[in-house]
């Protein structure tokens, strides 16, 4: 039987011979309400005062909802993975096949979606465990341009250039702009929930071994870590956590092509935000997919077709001059370098 | 005394080098038994092969009744052996209390200890080798001492029934190694440990170890006592040296 019991500052839960706490203290959620409160209240803002930035919002949420799976896939195997891009693929393109076919509900196309991302990752996690260094940037970063050959060869079923179209989109209100406020919320939501658990994962004793995994190797085995068994299960994990936002992108705009989310574009914008944010912060990936989303959105209105230059050129700039190696998280943690819990790095 | 561990006919090869060489010996429990050899001589492969770090070619590794041979080292390290490395391999972007508090998760299944629980432990080793004080500290940051010291936590916190320390005393000044001496002495004594003690600096395995086996291009050159092995001709050929206590 589960044994639940309160403590001044926990709740202590035991079940067999296991015993997890939850910390209940105000000081451990206090600055996660102010945030979220802020997040949630952005959408309506947009709405009433610059409707266009919901679709800059949209587009931030999605890079994060990549971006912070991809930071648990790093801490976790102890390797970037450069085609994450691979399982959004995988998801989307699922959900959009069941849903023009045989007609099914985005309900129903989720959790077939993540069935096959998390297929697609089993299938290829043994990369995990054998492919290190470059060996393992080259085979993943093959792997979504190999489903962009695939998409073209076979575009009888996913119809190449022009894309899958026809999906049944998430909102149908009578009004487009709520329908664009519902989908600005619904992301924001998903990347909260995505957060959350990626936070807590990592704040966890599994995701205290996983750091281990990303510093040393061979002493993580030393200890008594089983690398291989937490490699693949984070692999896997994060991979289908990938595929949720694949479905999103399938169901939100109604279309998917491959020719737009599988090339290296795309995937670059992701790793930059990835890299901007913080390698291997979640919480930098947020700052990092808000920060380059508007960044992009500025320049275009702004500054026209130079844009296209001046974008790569300023995250460039970032890259080298923002704190080495930790993006706009090493802001924050300039003042606060010595943290309680566990700071997880890339190997370089 | 009953042997906690027995190796048989150990060998291993790096293509045409034979590191170890059909090597077979005994550890008993709660014993302080001295390795040593010269340098190249295969001490630090013999180490890796008993921890499972690396496979061996050919013989038996038998650890509390349980032939090990082909267990992997996590599951070696799970069953009670643990190690320290020579040069210090530290968890560069973990805290002091972060790396021991993943040897106290990952190195046993513990009932009813939660991972805030987990930290509670941590700091007790933390505290028995001298870093409370350095507990929320990178590792990267602390100093070649207190980087043994954290190694030294980090494997008593797995809650071995082996211990295999490489070269303790590299790199500590005279003081630091007085110390470190100690707490290995208080850590089998408090921990009830049996220590295989790879060293170089002969007074300290005279004084700690209970006995010592020597190895030259990784055979056996000697077993016995500290007074037997050091006044062992064929170690004092290949390893000592005639002058030896001047220096040791």
């Amino acid at each position: 039987m589960v044994d639940i019991e309160l403590k001044r500052d926990r709740i202590c839960i035991r079940y067999k011979n296991k015993k997890w706490d939850w910390m209940i203290e105000p000081r451990y959620w206090r600055n996660s309400i102010l945030w979220t409160t802020a997040l949630m209240l952005f959408p309506l803002f947009s709405y009433f005062f610059y409707p266009t930035l919901i679709n800059t919002l949209i587009t931030a949420n999605i890079y994060t909802c990549i971006a912070i799976p991809l930071a648990v896939m790093t801490v976790g195997t102890g390797r970037i993975n450069f085609g994450p891009n691979f399982y959004l693929g995988v998801g989307a393109y699922t959900a959009a096949l069941l849903s023009i076919h045989l007609g099914m509900h985005p309900a129903l196309t989720l959790p077939c979606a993540l069935l096959m991302t998390a297929f697609a990752a089993i299938v290829f996690s043994p990369l995990v465990v054998m492919a290190r260094g470059l060996y393992y940037v080259l085979l993943s970063l093959l792997l979504p341009l190999v489903l962009l050959e695939l998409s073209m060869i076979y575009s009888n079923i996913f119809k190449g250039d022009v894309g899958l179209f026809g999906i049944e989109q998430l909102f149908r209100f009578e009004s487009s702009s709520i329908n664009f406020l519902a989908a600005a919320y619904f992301s924001s939501v998903i990347m909260l929930i995505l957060l959350t658990i990626a936070n807590k994962v990592l704040k966890s004793r599994y995701g205290l071994i996983m750091s281990t995994i990303n510093d040393d190797e061979d002493v993580a085995r030393s200890i008594g870590v089983n690398i291989d068994k937490v490699k693949i299960i984070t692999f896997v994990g994060s991979a289908t956590a990938i595929g949720v936002t694949g479905w999103f992108i399938a169901h939100y705009f109604g279309t998917f092509a491959g020719i737009t989310y599988l090339p290296l574009t795309f995937m670059l914008k992701v790793l930059l935000v990835f890299l901007i944010g913080g390698r291997a912060q979640v919480f930098g990936c947020v700052a990092g997919g808000y920060f380059v989303s508007f960044l992009e959105m500025i320049l275009i209105r702004t500054t026209g077709e130079i844009s296209a230059v001046l974008f790569p050129v300023i995250l460039l700039i970032l890259l080298f001059t923002l704190p080495r190696g930790e993006g706009l998280f090493g802001l924050y943690r300039k003042r606060r370098y010595r943290e309680y819990m566990a700071q997880v790095h890339v190997r370089r | 005394m009953s042997e906690i561990m027995i190796v048989k006919n150990l060998t291993k090869r790096f293509g045409g080098l034979v590191a170890v060489d059909n090597l077979s010996f005994s550890i008993y429990k709660g014993e302080t038994l001295g390795f040593i050899g010269p340098n190249g001589a295969g001490k630090s492969t013999v180490v890796n092969l008993l921890s499972g770090y690396l496979m061996p070619d050919s013989g038996q590794i038998i650890f509390d009744g349980v032939d090990i041979t082909k267990k992997k080292a996590h599951e070696r390290a799970r069953m009670g052996i643990a190690r320290t490395y020579q040069i210090p391999r530290p968890f560069p972007e973990l805290s002091a209390l972060n790396s021991v508090m993943a040897a106290v998760v990952a190195g046993k299944d513990r009932k009813n200890q939660s991972f805030e629980d987990a930290g509670g432990e941590a700091t007790h080793y933390l505290e028995f080798v001298g870093l409370f004080g350095k507990r929320n500290i990178l590792a990267k940051d602390l100093t070649f001492y207190e980087l043994r010291m954290l190694e030294m936590a980090r494997a008593l916190a797995t809650t071995p029934k082996l211990l295999f320390l490489d070269e303790v005393m590299a790199g500590l000044n005279p003081g630091e190694a007085t110390r470190a001496v100690d707490l290995v002495v208080r850590a089998k004594e408090q921990f009830n440990l049996t220590v295989f003690w790879i060293e170089h600096v002969m007074a300290v395995l005279i004084e700690a170890a209970d006995r010592i086996i020597a190895i030259h291009y990784g055979q056996k050159l000697a077993e016995g006592t500290p007074e037997e092995v050091v006044n062992n001709d064929a170690v004092i050929e290949a390893y000592l040296g005639k002058g030896w206590k001047k220096y040791a």
